[in-house]
């Protein structure tokens, strides 16, 4: 498998999906879809509505089971990735509700789940409150992310702070592949910035990156890869310098520009 | 930064509780003002021992509603639970009916929380049906009647005094204390303020939110068992009418407390000084000689005016956080 990579800047996907085909009744989300994902990648799915991009991710993190094809995490072929496979190879998805707590502080959402443990008493295990503050503080600045206040219930910060807080707690997960689903959708010009400067930093620190977004400026601004998918079948997969906002729309609406420009 | 601030609360929780503190030392100052002898030992001891079977139970209670849940049947599972450790009173040493009264409980509870779990209905709906269901069960094992026949030894749990101080008084001192601690320092408490407060975030963190409600039913089960076999115990007997209206008190004192219905807030220090200021209101309006009818309305009245300041709270700071936002706004524009 690795001979055929070699031409790649990077030997071996972290992820590699192969001829994955999910159905949904008589449906098919999914048509033999095929995607390997390198680490530190940053690859933008694109797609109209009801394209499969959501199906796809589902089942990158698990949460679907595909009907067809193989996944790869690494060199190991998964026929049946759960959603907890998924999460101890380090996949994490940042989804557009955030999935924040609102009654916790940004802390505890931080480290939702990873809580570091300092004894146990039988069953229960007392959190190290100390290591917890530290440990959430450090993910919190390798992203370079500014929040002053770490202890209020996050419901009072603003939707940049809470975007900035999902991402960080899916740092504080994954170590090979995070999932933006429509990072951007909500937020106004300055926030997204920052969000896209925020997978930026994921992506520096060689995670591989999926970023499903409607909006083609945050395509050619982050990714160095774009995919695109039409009624579950990925129509486009190529540099993002090797293409133009017209040939990206055309291949998400099935539009003819291919004919024209070929 | 304070190492304590990571701690799932709010100032709203520390709003709470200073205002129940405040208001229950000034019920007592006002009641001892009429009632000089209301705040003698003796008659403080009978208050705390009046209130620790509601505050037993209220400790499962608050621990379901802040994981987003609530139990409507533990009045009938008091009633089952008293009248089936009596029954076996009867013809088993009374250790083992004390222990089978709060596994019956138990098992009441686990049963609630598999339905509550399986069916997606509100679980309001579900444990009403068990709380008929219950009631007749305990109705029909008795044929209605109170259980006779419990040997005197039965009564020894409940009646047991320590240091002065009455057993059921001991049980709620410390499992109030374990169910605070286990809320504020465990991740298991964590985990509780995070599936109540989002349920589908807390199970994409990879919590187990299935686990976590059925112990969380299952406990409270085990408390009301705990707090049925302490009142039958002192009774020395049990009646199949036992706890008709409990489940109403107990939710009263819960959400008094500063635990929200919707799930993820309250402590159990709301909570134990609502049970308190409830059961001091009740017998504090007794001992000065005011018609204990008014007690049912000034709980009442207390429970709504608590809960009305909560939304007025909670709707002013929504307004200044939309103006702190549209301000932010307004700046990046």
């Amino acid at each position: 498998m690795s001979n055929r990579e070699t031409s790649r800047p990077y030997a071996t996907p972290v992820i590699r999906g192969v001829g994955i085909t999910k159905y949904f009744g008589g449906v098919r989300a999914l048509d033999s879809v095929s995607l390997d994902l390198m680490a530190g990648e940053i690859v933008a799915l694109v797609g109209d509505n009801g394209a499969g991009k959501s199906t796809l991710v589902k089942i990158l993190s698990g949460i679907y089971q595909c009907d067809e094809g193989s996944l790869w995490l690494g060199d190991v072929k998964v026929s049946h990735l759960t959603a907890k496979r998924a999460r101890e190879f380090g996949i994490e998805t940042v989804y557009q509700q955030l999935l924040l707590c609102d009654n916790l502080s940004a802390t505890a959402n931080v480290m939702l789940g990873q809580e570091p443990v300092r004894s146990r008493f039988g069953p229960f295990e007392i959190i190290d409150n100390k290591r917890s503050v530290e440990q959430a503080r450090r993910h919190i600045a390798e992203l370079g992310i500014e929040l002053t206040d770490l202890s209020s219930p996050v419901r009072r910060f603003s939707g940049g702070q809470r975007q900035a807080i999902a991402i960080a707690r899916a740092t504080v997960k994954a170590h090979r592949l995070i999932q933006f689903d429509e990072p951007t959708a909500a937020l106004g010009v300055r926030q997204t910035q920052a969000t896209l400067a925020l997978i930026q930093q994921v992506a520096a620190r060689g995670i591989a990156a999926i970023v499903i977004t409607h909006n083609l400026d945050d395509v050619f601004a982050v990714a160095q890869r774009v995919v695109a998918l039409r009624l579950g079948r990925i129509t486009l997969d190529v540099p993002v310098h090797q293409t133009t906002r017209e040939q990206v729309v055309a291949c998400m609406t099935g539009m003819s520009f291919q004919r024209d420009a070929s | 930064m304070k190492v304590t601030s990571i701690l799932p609360r709010v100032s709203l929780t520390h709003g709470r509780n200073l205002g129940l503190l405040s208001t229950l030392i000034l019920c007592l100052l006002l009641i001892s003002f009429f009632s000089p002898k209301y705040l003698s030992i003796d008659n403080l001891l009978v208050v705390a021992l009046q209130v620790s079977f509601i505050g037993i139970a209220a400790i499962g209670t608050a621990y379901l509603i802040i994981g987003g849940s609530v139990d409507l049947s533990i009045g009938s599972e008091y009633a089952l639970c008293a009248v089936a450790s009596a029954m076996v009173a009867r013809s088993l040493p009374s250790p083992l009916a004390w222990i089978f009264g709060v596994a019956i409980g138990a098992l009441l509870g686990l049963t609630n929380g598999l339905l509550v779990w399986r069916v997606s209905i509100s679980p309001i709906i579900i444990t009403l049906g068990t709380l008929t269901i219950f009631r007749g069960v305990a109705l029909r094992i008795t044929n209605g009647f109170g259980v006779r026949g419990v040997p005197k030894s039965f009564a020894t749990f409940g009646q047991a005094h320590w240091l002065n101080i009455p057993m059921p008084v001991w049980v709620l001192a410390v499992l109030v204390s374990l169910a605070h601690m286990v809320l504020q320092y465990t991740r298991q408490g964590r985990h509780l303020y995070a599936f109540g407060g989002n349920r589908e975030a807390a199970e994409a963190a990879g919590i187990d939110g299935k686990r976590l409600l059925l112990v969380c039913f299952a406990l409270n089960g085990a408390l009301v068992g705990t707090s049925a076999v302490l009142a039958a115990s002192r009774f020395g007997s049990a009646a199949p009418t036992f706890g008709a209206g409990f489940e109403l008190d107990v939710i009263a004192a819960v959400i008094l407390g500063g635990v929200v219905f919707t799930g993820g807030e309250g402590s159990m220090v709301g909570v134990l000084l609502a049970v308190v200021l409830l059961g001091v209101i009740n017998s504090g309006l007794i001992s000065i000689g005011i018609d204990p009818h008014y007690g049912q309305m000034v709980k009442g009245l207390a429970l709504v005016i608590a809960v009305t300041l909560d939304q007025f709270t909670q709707e002013q700071q929504e307004r200044h956080r939309k103006k702190m936002a549209s301000l932010e706004r307004a700046s990046t524009a």
